[in-house]
């Protein structure tokens, strides 16, 4: 059986390495990407099993991501974890329709119980 | 015989004597000074004075017959009075006046004179006749009004000055306040209005006394919130204050109003005036929320890399091997430890700014109560492997509030428990529901709080004197965990003893639980 795929999108480079690592260390196959515009194309193309999703990104902002993929009926279904250090984070990603949502800076327990279980369900 | 008829008295030649007697003697009877001078001789000396004007100027007879009247005067010849009598006794007119004379004491009394020429067949005058009163006494009483009086209209011209300075004083404050200031009368109608207001609203005087507010400048005040405050809650007695009226202003566009609003309660002139003080806070609202973007910002511009920081430090744990000292241990520890404070201390700082201008806002939602206290809990419990945190009891699954806001109370009070508490191994969380409150206790056996500590530790920057020497923070935690709960129309509280360990609990009303679960 292939290992689950989860494409992770963040602007900050160190944040990427770092979640990289630990998802891979806990068995996933990861697909970083730091900009923000190909993460819909990169969807299409991967097919990955779950989104890691930041808010605060230049150009295209993690919530606009969202609406793109939950108008899209090819993307809609994927589950997304939206990642973000903002205050008001919760609630924009809940707006937005995420699936869930981890506050930066975050454990790393706390990160693979919150993506063991979206993948389990 | 002959009768002699004046008109009034009449008496025959027999009786001429006996009659003469009593006229004197009647004269004499009077308490009234009277005198005749002859005005046929020289210097009009006088030739007849009763009794009472003996009595009156202390001179006797012999010393009166012959003399003329001014002897009375003394030196004080300067009376205007005297130009009077001159006149008179050149025209032969009577005449009353009012002089000072002088006794042959020296002493001063005002003589009332009435002074009546004797006019012959001929027409010519031959006699004056001068009756004399002593009206000192009422003359002092009037001499002493006319005093009081002059007192009177000087204080009175002197309380006028003050009142005139000090309403001058106070209309200059009133110009001068940087702040719109405008006076209604009980229906509304403006009767002043002072500087800044015309400054701030772009009009002149002419366009805004005198006129409704409702009408001024094609009714840029006819603001419906405006409009009830000032006809339904002032009327019942209760000020206005600090009220925010957001408004598109003709002239000087979207402005955000803070309006305090009195009516006045004296009896008199002014009862029922109304006084509205305006402050333009756009601007400050405007830069308060610039502070708070820019904190927003920084707090998540210096998440970014401790994010990064935290979880390769508990990477470090995890690939930590077997066989590493414990002094290395403890090392890669205390870092994650002081990762998570300084996280919190980044986390404080934008919500203080915002506690301080009041801009909390409250995402309230529905949520599963019960849940987010366990997530929460395991949070905690992932960061401290030292502490076992146990849950007991339920409260609801479904609470209406600010999660976000709740979580950051939970771990507040989950951190104070376990930090406070380095010796102990267990924190307890108490979930319970009280009538129609929820109510969550998190009940550590730590080193306890002194009484005197136990009320101000809710106050902002407040910390423990021994405890600040020990324990790093900024004391804001509980202040910031009151505020949360305050915001929730809930309370939060201590129960504690000195080295016995505290309880910590709040209650949150259940109202607003969805109805139908």
């Amino acid at each position: 059986m292939s290992n689950k795929k989860i494409l992770v999108c963040d602007d900050d480079e160190g944040i990427l390495d770092m979640v990289s690592f630990i998802l891979e260390d806990s068995g996933y196959d990861v697909i970083p990407e730091r900009n923000s515009m190909n993460v819909y194309n990169l969807i299409v193309k991967e097919r990955p099993d779950l989104l890691l999703l930041d808010l605060w990104m230049p150009v295209l902002s993690g919530d606009q991501v969202l609406k793109v993929l939950k108008s899209n009926p090819e993307t809609s279904g994927l589950p997304v974890i939206v990642v973000s250090a903002s205050t008001e984070g919760a609630k924009i990603a809940h707006d937005a329709g995420a699936s869930d949502f981890l506050a930066k800076p975050f454990d790393i327990e706390q990160l693979v119980n919150r993506v063991q279980h979206m993948l389990a369900s | 015989m002959e009768i002699l008829d004046n008109g009034e008295f009449s008496f025959s030649h027999d009786n001429l004597q006996r009659d003469f007697d009593l006229l004197r003697q009647a004269l004499d009877a009077s308490i009234t000074g009277i005198i005749i001078t002859d005005h046929q001789q020289p210097d009009n000396p006088i030739i007849y004075c009763n009794s009472a004007f003996e009595k009156l100027s202390g001179y006797t007879r012999k010393e009166i017959i012959g003399h003329n009247c001014r002897f009375l005067q003394r030196e004080d010849r300067n009376q205007k009075e005297r130009l009077i009598l001159r006149e008179a006794i050149q025209s032969g007119k009577d005449c009353v006046v009012e002089i000072r004379n002088y006794r042959k004491s020296g002493e001063l009394f005002w003589n009332e004179l009435y002074m009546s020429p004797i006019i012959d067949e001929n027409g010519k005058v031959t006699h004056f006749i001068g009756v004399q009163n002593d009206v000192t006494r009422r003359k002092k009483a009037e001499l002493e009004l006319l005093h009081h009086q002059q007192v009177m209209e000087q204080k009175i011209e002197e309380r006028t000055r003050v009142i005139r300075e000090s309403e001058e004083y106070l209309a200059s404050i009133y110009q001068t306040v940087r702040e719109s200031l405008i006076v209604l009368d009980p229906n509304f109608g403006v009767l002043s209005v002072n500087e800044h207001f015309l400054k701030t609203f772009k009009v002149s005087l002419g366009e805004t006394e005198g006129k409704k507010l409702y009408e001024l400048g094609n009714g840029q005040w006819d603001i419906p919130p405006l409009k009830q405050l000032l006809e339904d809650v002032l009327p019942t007695n209760n000020p206005v204050e600090n009220f925010e009226v957001e408004h598109d202003f003709p002239h000087i566009g979207k402005k955000l109003m803070l309006l305090n609003a009195h009516r006045i309660e004296l009896e008199g002139k002014y009862k029922d005036r109304i006084l509205i003080a305006i402050e333009d806070i756009t601007e400050r609202r405007e830069i308060e929320r610039r502070k708070d973007d820019f904190l927003s910002i920084a707090s998540h511009e210096l998440k970014t890399p401790l994010t990064t920081v935290k979880g390769y430090v508990q990477m470090m744990s995890r690939f930590m091997p077997e066989n590493s000292s414990d002094k290395f241990k403890g090392v890669v520890e205390k870092t994650g430890v002081y990762i998570d404070r300084l996280n919190n201390l980044i986390s404080e700082l934008l919500d203080v700014s915002r506690i301080q201008t009041g801009n909390i806002e409250l995402h309230k939602e529905q949520f599963d109560f019960d849940k987010m206290v366990h997530e929460t809990v395991e949070g905690m419990q992932a960061a401290n492997k030292d502490h076992q945190i146990i849950i007991k009891g339920k409260a609801t699954n479904s609470f209406v509030g600010d999660e976000s806001h709740l979580i950051q109370v939970l771990n507040n009070l989950l951190s104070n428990a376990i930090k406070y508490a380095p010796e102990s191994r267990e924190v307890l969380i108490y979930l319970s529901t009280v009538s129609n409150y929820l109510k969550v206790s998190v009940i550590d056996h730590g080193m306890g709080i002194n009484i005197e500590d136990q009320k101000r530790i809710f106050e902002r920057f407040y910390r423990v004197g021994d405890i600040q020497q020990h324990y790093p923070g900024m004391g804001i935690g509980l202040y910031i965990c009151d505020q949360i709960i305050k915001n929730h129309e809930g309370t939060l509280w201590v129960e504690s003893e000195k080295g016995r360990g505290s309880t910590f609990s709040f209650t949150l009303p259940l109202n607003e639980r969805a109805g139908n679960e």
